[in-house]
């Protein structure tokens, strides 16, 4: 805590004029009660607000009048203020009308670093890793925090079929290895469209073949490892291009795929999930890969939608994917309107800006995703987590997990609604009326 | 088409002045106009000719855009102005001839019923591209059956800056027996803006020499004015070398347009302004959350979009960049803010939010940073109508404008919200349930108010409000139905 602390003023002086500024809010403090006491690693935060949009995967969504209890960087408590005590020398925070919710979470983003993010070495790099690209601090991520964007997955491009590791990261760390949530974060694979123009232009059988080939090679060498680790077989060799490979077989990341159009959502499904049994999800799934809902349903393969929202009916596109030339489609309501309940939502920053991630879920709603339960704050928190095997720390209110908590005057999805507040890992790392409004 | 319009107006005039005593006295004294209007209910009919057509949406909460709020109630055009908006608006052809044959009562009427919708004056886009064709001069592109422009129509746009020229969205809509399209109709002021470059020193200085040449003539000119009084053979100044459209921007009649992001472009636009004493339009306005005060002294309109990025110059000190704050803190020190949209077109690429086609969700952007919602609501009406300067014929709903409304089944700014119904010159333009775009979303019988909001109930006094407009929406679904058979 206490270097927390040290870290917030350090952001003061970033700049002179944030010096100016914050000299203001110092004078204004000094008439003011005197300071309490610096916080100490055993002084908890508690947090009072109108409403806490708690949104865990089952079960009550939201909580009126909630009281949250940080400490250490966890969530303590929460629950309704008449059941939930506060302890004695806990610093209080009172939001008043505002809401709290988690912290969103962006499975699809290039900002978090440098955008050296595309080697395009081979048709299929599994081994690049995403994190050598990391900037902590960067002006993207700033915004991103400001839009209440806590979370990402920082993956390569999709130049090849296989861009490399992608790394799960918080946004609003000072260095790398506090930002870190989990690398690998995923396999980035990339089907049709934009590897395909690739050296002289490669094709889909080819492409699925290199896919499949690649990924029973990986598996393959991960059977020998696992083999080797019970015992049961000599020491491979080690192959940087598959370590990835081990975590994949051991279900301890996922396969990220940008995939689009019904026939290859098909295929990603048939390929990844079927065949190779590899935890995988869907990402993009835009033009009509929304018809492969139901199947992705029966093998519990999620979709997390962006950066396009619409399916729209031009003449180039119905060609090209076949889609209903009739109407401008909703993309989420697709799924939804197929059963599917895991539908997330990224924006492929800087495709959409990061900061701009809850704008995707209303767009989703303003083309038919129905949001009664939730859905919007679901697909934007604990639905992407739940996808990459992190709701143990983030993608929800719930006991025992990072305190990630927004801050937000209303509806999160509504461009109206302002964030006022960002904690991450229990830590203030935004307040617009400390520093200028961001976002 | 104009011209035989006048000539009905005329006709219509005539017989208004041979029928009734109250409408001798409407031609006499021109502010006694409307208690002629209210003596002439009577007489629906008497005073219309055969191409006189009524147009009523009845049962709305209407937003004025002057500030007004009234729910529930009428707004009436005829011949597609304003004729009155309120309670108890007779409207012709419903009540006391509502047993005449249409063809019988010498006018037509069209009636909307919108209990439990809303109503707002037709957005106008101060800037935008393709919506009335391929875009640029709108004389060589209009295209009345664009598909662009019925998505604009369907956005809730009915009047759109395009190139220098303000224009209608009108449609071509079929009718029987065919009539012939009112080209003239789609414009409402041609020209303009002055447009102004300030990019470079030698633009900045061209700017001055137009500005102090047309000045100085102005001032020999109204000498001349007083001395030719005294000597008949003095010369009128010669106009020689003098910008005509500068000496429009001195005289008031329009707006000098700049391009300018920068504190120190802007900083010099609102010097020179107040020099020469004319107020400029800002197109882009990005740091000009950093000299609001100067900008709002100079009397500055700006044309801001909320998530527009600059970067701050790493070599100073001050503040400076984009802000998410910029439309509000130009709003509060007195700027007339207006808003457009990243994207000036229709996407049809599938990534929404950013075009034309959501400007409110762009306006949303602007309150986040603080800025008022009926100023909000303002940058996409009245502000943008003010620029242009066709503030009298569009941009609110008041009596005698343009009847160019929209009906929404919610608040104009939430995201969910669809424009059911636009309206230009009192004729409907665009229907969602009757194009093939939107009409599958919500349908009509099935809108709901926001849910997230219902979370609320009983609890606070927004939640309450949105508990009665639900109750409404109910009502509104028998109405609709009546509505139906109507058509």
């Amino acid at each position: 805590m206490r270097n927390q602390l040290t870290r917030f003023t350090g952001s003061f002086a970033l700049g002179a004029a944030a010096l100016l500024l914050g000299a203001q809010t110092v004078l204004a403090n000094e008439n003011k009660a005197p300071e309490p006491p610096a916080p100490t690693a055993d002084r908890g935060l508690a947090i009072k607000a109108r409403k806490a949009l708690t949104v865990p995967l089952e079960g009550q969504q939201f909580i009126d009048n909630a009281v949250l209890l940080v400490k250490d960087g966890k969530i303590e408590a929460i629950g309704p203020a008449a059941t939930t005590p506060i302890p004695l020398g806990y610093e209080v925070m009172d939001v008043g009308d505002q809401w709290l919710m988690p912290g969103m979470i962006d499975l699809h983003s290039h900002i978090a670093g440098t955008f050296d993010i595309n080697d395009t070495v081979y048709l299929t790099n599994p081994g690049l890793r995403a994190h050598a690209s990391v900037i902590p601090e960067n002006p993207s991520l700033q915004r991103a925090v400001a839009g209440g964007v806590t979370t990402i997955l920082f993956i390569p491009g999709s130049g090849s079929n296989m861009g490399g590791w992608g790394v799960l990261l918080k946004t609003g760390h000072d260095k790398y290895e506090e930002m870190q949530i989990r690398n690998p974060g995923s396999l980035k694979l990339a089907q049709a469209g934009n590897p395909e123009s690739f050296l002289f232009g490669v094709g889909r059988s080819f492409m699925n073949w290199n896919t499949r080939n690649t990924f029973e090679r990986g598996v393959a060498y991960a059977k020998r490892w696992e083999a080797f680790d019970q015992g049961q077989g000599p020491k491979p060799d080690r192959d940087l291009q598959f370590d990835i490979m081990n975590s994949l077989y051991k279900h301890e990341t996922q396969v990220s795929t940008h995939t689009q159009i019904y026939q290859v959502v098909n295929a990603t499904l048939t390929t990844v999930a079927e065949e190779l049994k590899l935890p995988v999800y869907i990402d993009h799934g835009t033009f009509d890969g929304h018809r492969a809902a139901p199947r992705a349903m029966e093998l519990g393969v999620s979709a997390i939608l962006g950066p396009r929202s619409v399916d729209i009916p031009t003449a180039g596109f119905v060609r090209w994917s076949g889609s209903n030339p009739e109407k401008i489609g909703g993309v989420a309501a697709g799924y939804q309107e197929h059963g599917m309940e895991m539908i997330g939502f990224n924006t492929d920053a800087p495709v959409i800006p990061e900061e701009e991630l809850s704008l995707q879920a209303a767009m989703g709603v303003r083309y038919g995703f129905k949001y009664d339960q939730l859905q919007t704050v679901r697909g934007l928190t604990i639905i992407p987590a739940v996808t990459a095997g992190i709701d143990g720390r983030v993608g929800s209110l719930e006991v025992g997990k990072d305190a990630d908590v927004l801050i937000v005057t209303g509806d999160p999805a509504d461009p109206r609604t302002s964030i006022e507040g960002v904690l991450i890992d229990g830590e203030k790392v935004y307040d617009p009326h400390e520093n200028r409004r961001r976002w | 088409m104009r011209f035989s319009n006048t000539i009905g107006a005329a006709f219509a005039a005539v017989a208004l002045f041979a029928a009734t005593p109250a409408a001798k006295a409407a031609l006499l004294s021109p502010q006694d106009e409307e208690s002629s209007d209210e003596s002439g209910e009577e007489g629906f009919g008497e005073d219309d000719g055969p191409e006189t057509h009524y147009f009523a949406v009845r049962g709305a909460d209407v937003y004025t855009g002057t500030g007004e709020v009234l729910r529930g109630a009428t707004v009436l055009a005829k011949n597609g102005r304003i004729k009155a908006i309120g309670y108890d608006v007779e409207i012709p052809g419903l009540d006391f001839q509502a047993d005449v044959p249409s063809k019988e009562r010498g006018y037509t009427a069209e009636v909307l019923d919108a209990a439990g919708y809303r109503v707002y004056p037709g957005m106008v886009a101060i800037e935008s591209s393709g919506l009335l064709g391929t875009g640029g001069d709108y004389r060589d592109s209009i295209d009345p059956f664009d598909q662009n422009m019925i998505l604009g129509l369907s956005t809730g746009i009915t009047s759109t800056g395009q190139s220098n020229a303000a224009c209608k969205l009108k449609r071509y809509i079929s009718q029987d027996p065919p009539v012939p399209y009112d080209f003239d109709g789609i414009v409402l002021r041609d020209d303009c803006y002055a447009n102004f470059s300030w990019g470079s020193g030698s633009a900045r200085r061209s700017v001055r020499e137009k500005l102090v040449r047309a000045s100085e003539y102005l001032r020999e000119y109204r000498q001349w004015q007083i001395d030719v009084k005294n000597d008949k053979e003095l010369k009128e100044p010669s106009k020689k070398g003098v910008d005509n459209s500068v000496l429009d921007v001195l005289q008031g009649n329009v707006l000098a347009k700049f391009r300018a992001d920068s504190r120190e472009d802007l900083l010099g636009i609102a010097r020179i302004a107040q020099e020469f004493g004319f107020r400029p339009a800002i197109d882009g306005c990005r740091e000009g959350w950093t000299v609001a005060a100067e900008l709002g002294r100079a009397g500055a309109f700006a044309i801001v979009t909320p998530r527009e990025r600059r970067d701050k110059s790493e070599m100073l000190v001050r503040e400076g960049g984009s802000s998410i704050e910029n439309a509000a803190i130009l709003y509060a020190a007195g700027v007339q803010v207006a808003i457009k949209p990243a994207s000036r077109g229709i996407s049809l690429g599938g990534i929404t939010g950013r075009d034309i086609m959501h400007l409110p969700v762009e306006v949303g952007f602007a309150i986040r940073g603080g800025l008022p919602e009926d100023a909000a609501i303002a940058a996409v009406t009245t502000v943008p109508a003010r620029m242009m300067g066709v503030s009298h014929r569009v941009g609110t709903l008041e009596v005698g404008k343009d009847c160019d409304l929209i009906v929404t089944d919610g608040d104009l700014l939430h995201y969910q919200t669809f424009v059911q119904w636009t309206v230009i010159d009192g004729q409907v333009v665009y229907d969602k349930q009757d194009e093939l775009y939107f009409a599958h979303i919500r349908p009509r019988a099935e809108t709901e108010v926001a849910p997230l909001r219902r979370l609320d109930a009983g609890e606070n006094e927004e939640a309450a409000e949105e508990g009665d407009s639900e109750a409404d929406g109910d009502d509104d679904k028998d109405k609709q139905n009546g509505k139906d058979e109507e058509e």
